[in-house]
């Protein structure tokens, strides 16, 4: 069983991670020239932002302070560091809804699978509402690349190779139980 | 604080450049080079929702850079300009469908992008909330509140439900914002000479671009209540568009004929 501590070092890590996704969103709305892309952005900021407001509450509950974030592993920030700085749209979007994303995802999945369900059920239901936005928002991004194909990087060893890239990074900085660090 | 910003010189004052655009858009710098035929023709509607679609991304631009500016805010004040962001990406896209509806496209007029300018170049929050929010949102509300009558009257009723949806939302972000710089000039002193600052700026600027906002508005005092502006607040601003010099920056948007 995950204890107080690491649960609490999951979500204030998982909350700085949201945090950086509404920023890199929020950063790219006014520099990214296609309207429909800002739009996109600018519905998901918001999304990201209610996802680390509720982690920042549970924090709170698991003996952190309110809002409290936990800056991730080294790679991870350098792998966030490097979406965000990505330029073209095309780029942006399949870094964002091809790999970050689905990605934080599948981490969020395992951490379900590896924690108590009924100890740690605050936290299993703040995730499980978050895969269910996360659906959302990938579908959105599906749509608006089927609605306008120039948005659509054809590109897959490129999108590979950041997919690849991050799986082989450590989410939390300090040390998770083997059974969430391994498959994370 | 914000980085190095690029900028541009309109009238012989340095204001920020324009955010991204596609090239379909043809941008000038100035609200009277944008095309305005008032409402009564279908020309004239699509002026006025090609303008207003342009408008409502530039305010969701602002509020985006906000967050990337000011990453210290407290974290209530982030979650509300985060919410507005969603906010305007809805108005936008409800504007552009509705320009599509009357048979019009992007890149149709011209457009100016003079809030993000102004605003993106204000190096403190409490001054982009005073000039954004509580003056050019704050004079939006007043024209919108005009403009939903006046639409109805004119046999546009869902353009007119359109409006008035669009400004219950603007009504929390000048609230929100109203709450926020009476907060924040409390716990810092130095937030109002900021404030002061960048209205002073404000008003050099709009001397210099005789900028169309120094039309006159009347102020709808309901409204501005709701919004979170004192009796006092509203009582002020009242006398000032007695006296023609009021709503001096809200001057944008459709309805300013």
């Amino acid at each position: 069983m995950l204890t107080v501590k690491e649960r609490g070092q999951f979500v204030a890590t998982l909350r700085y991670v949201y945090v950086a996704i509404m920023e890199t969103l929020s950063a790219w709305v006014p520099t990214a020239p296609e309207m429909e892309a800002k739009l996109l952005f600018g519905e998901h900021i918001w999304d990201a932002a209610q996802h680390a407001d509720t982690l920042g509450k549970r924090t709170f509950e698991l003996r952190m302070p309110l809002q409290k974030s936990i800056r991730p592993a080294e790679g991870y920030v350098d792998f966030l560091a490097a979406v965000a700085a990505i330029g073209p749209t095309p780029q942006r979007l399949a870094a964002m809804y091809d790999v970050l994303l689905p990605a934080l995802a599948a981490r969020q999945q395992r951490y379900i699978d590896s924690t108590d369900k009924l100890v740690d059920a605050p936290t299993v239901r703040i995730l499980q509402r978050y895969l269910a936005d996360n659906a959302r928002m990938l579908d959105s991004a599906r749509a608006l690349r089927d609605e306008l194909p120039a948005l659509q990087l054809n590109d897959g060893p490129w999108v590979a190779a950041l997919q690849k890239r991050e799986a082989g990074l450590e989410l939390v900085a300090s040390a998770m139980p083997e059974a969430v660090a391994a498959e994370a | 604080m914000p980085a190095t910003k690029d900028t541009k010189v309109v009238r012989g004052i340095e204001v920020r450049n324009d955010p991204a655009r596609e090239p379909c858009f043809k941008i000038v710098h100035l609200h009277h080079d944008v095309p305005d035929e008032g409402n009564e023709t279908i020309e004239a509607r699509r002026m006025r929702a090609h303008r207003e679609y342009n408008q409502e991304v530039q305010t969701l631009e602002v509020a985006a850079l906000c967050l990337v500016d000011f990453p210290d805010a407290p974290w209530a004040l982030r979650m509300e300009l985060a919410r507005q962001c969603w906010d305007e990406a809805r108005h936008a896209e409800l504007m552009f469908h509705h320009l599509k509806e009357l048979g019009g496209w992007k890149g149709m007029y011209p457009i100016a992008n003079l809030d993000w300018s102004v605003v993106a170049m204000l190096d403190s929050l409490p001054a982009r909330l005073a000039v954004q929010h509580r003056t050019f949102e704050a004079g939006s509300l007043d024209i919108e509140v005009a403009a939903v009558p006046m639409l109805r009257d004119m046999g546009h009723d869902g353009q007119a439900e359109l409006t008035d949806a669009i400004e219950a939302d603007e009504i929390q972000h000048v609230r929100f914002a109203n709450e926020w710089l009476k907060h924040l000039t409390d716990a810092q002193p130095r937030a109002v000479m900021q404030v002061a600052q960048a209205m002073a700026w404000l008003r050099k600027l709009v001397e210099a671009t005789s900028l169309d906002a120094l039309k006159v508005i009347s102020t709808n005092d309901e409204t501005r209540q709701l919004a979170g502006f004192s009796n006092a607040e509203v009582a002020s601003v009242s006398l000032l568009d007695n006296a023609g010099i009021g709503s001096i920056p809200g001057a944008r948007g459709p309805a300013d004929e």
